[in-house]
């Protein structure tokens, strides 16, 4: 029950995390049902084209729960994800690449906790739109 | 219209939640999370846990419980298609273990106009069998254009 990443491994700067993930829209379905989450603007495309969007988006929650695997999957321990804190920005359609990076931004030696930069971006026709902004994730190492 | 910002401090009804198995290997499968220990009790032992454990964003389903009753409540006036979720936070303690039963009860931290738009920020604590804390859920939900003018 410990980070297999070491402290002593990491510095200010060194980007820790870059993967990648295609929205596909049954998984965004099998979301809704898993998360309780059933708005149609999730489901339904009629009722997202009402409301000014070409097609269904991804729950913001949907784009989190990738970032926040990433982290984990980096980490190697899910314990040691002390916190996460994100700003959902822009939406994210079907059959997008979703792509979850994450930056050391401080480090703190006496408790080995490290803060993560973290953000969740598309590539949409050549211009990056960012689904996450702004956001951090304190982690512990090793 | 605005948001009834006397509301500020209101708790809302406590909710139950047990972290069930396959509920947790479902919401593993639509995030396209392979990780053995949230879906094998042997892997989880293996890693150090006394269980199973869940994602950590799996609280989301039982915050969905918990931020419903504050959306929807009368009082308040949110209009729902007015609404997108702006941020999200969670503070954790430990992982969720699969058998156990959470609590949460939820309350309006703050409510605030920013411009022409509205904030709204719920919390919950997140307790255990034990009554510790084993997470913190704190969202921000932004309701555009209803701000008094």
């Amino acid at each position: 029950m410990a980070a297999t990443v070491k402290f002593e491994d990491v510095e200010v700067g060194q980007e820790v995390i870059s993967a990648s993930k295609v929205v596909k829209r049954e998984d965004v379905k099998a979301y809704a049902d898993a998360s309780g989450d059933q708005n149609p603007l999730h489901q339904d495309d009629n009722f997202a084209r009402s409301v000014g969007f070409p097609g269904i988006i991804a729950h913001g929650m949907f784009s989190m729960a990738h970032l926040t695997k990433s982290i984990t999957d980096w980490l190697g321990d899910p314990g040691a994800l002390k916190r996460i804190k994100v700003q959902f920005r822009a939406p994210v359609f079907m059959d997008e690449t979703l792509v979850a990076k994450g930056t050391v931004k401080s480090v703190d030696p006496e408790t080995k906790t490290v803060t993560l930069s973290v953000s969740a971006e598309v590539d949409r026709a050549g211009e990056t739109q960012w689904a996450i902004k702004n956001s951090e994730a304190i982690v512990e190492l090793a | 219209m605005p948001l009834n910002y006397d509301l500020k401090g209101k708790e809302y009804n406590e909710v139950s939640f047990t972290v069930d198995r396959d509920h947790v290997i479902r919401f593993c499968e639509a995030i396209g999370e392979d990780n053995p220990v949230f879906r094998d009790p042997a892997a989880a032992k293996a890693a150090g846990y006394d269980e199973q454990i869940a994602p950590p964003t799996f609280i989301t389903a039982l915050q969905i419980q918990t931020s419903g009753q504050v959306v929807m409540d009368q009082e308040l006036g949110l209009n729902y298609s007015m609404v997108v979720h702006g941020e999200q936070e969670y503070e954790y303690t430990r992982p969720l273990k699969v058998g156990e039963t959470l609590r949460a009860m939820p309350r309006i931290a703050d409510v605030y106009s920013r411009g022409p738009n509205e904030f709204l920020i719920t919390e919950a604590d997140v307790r255990d069998e034990s009554g510790n804390i084993v997470c913190v859920a704190r969202s921000t939900i932004l309701s555009r254009g209803t701000a008094a003018q």
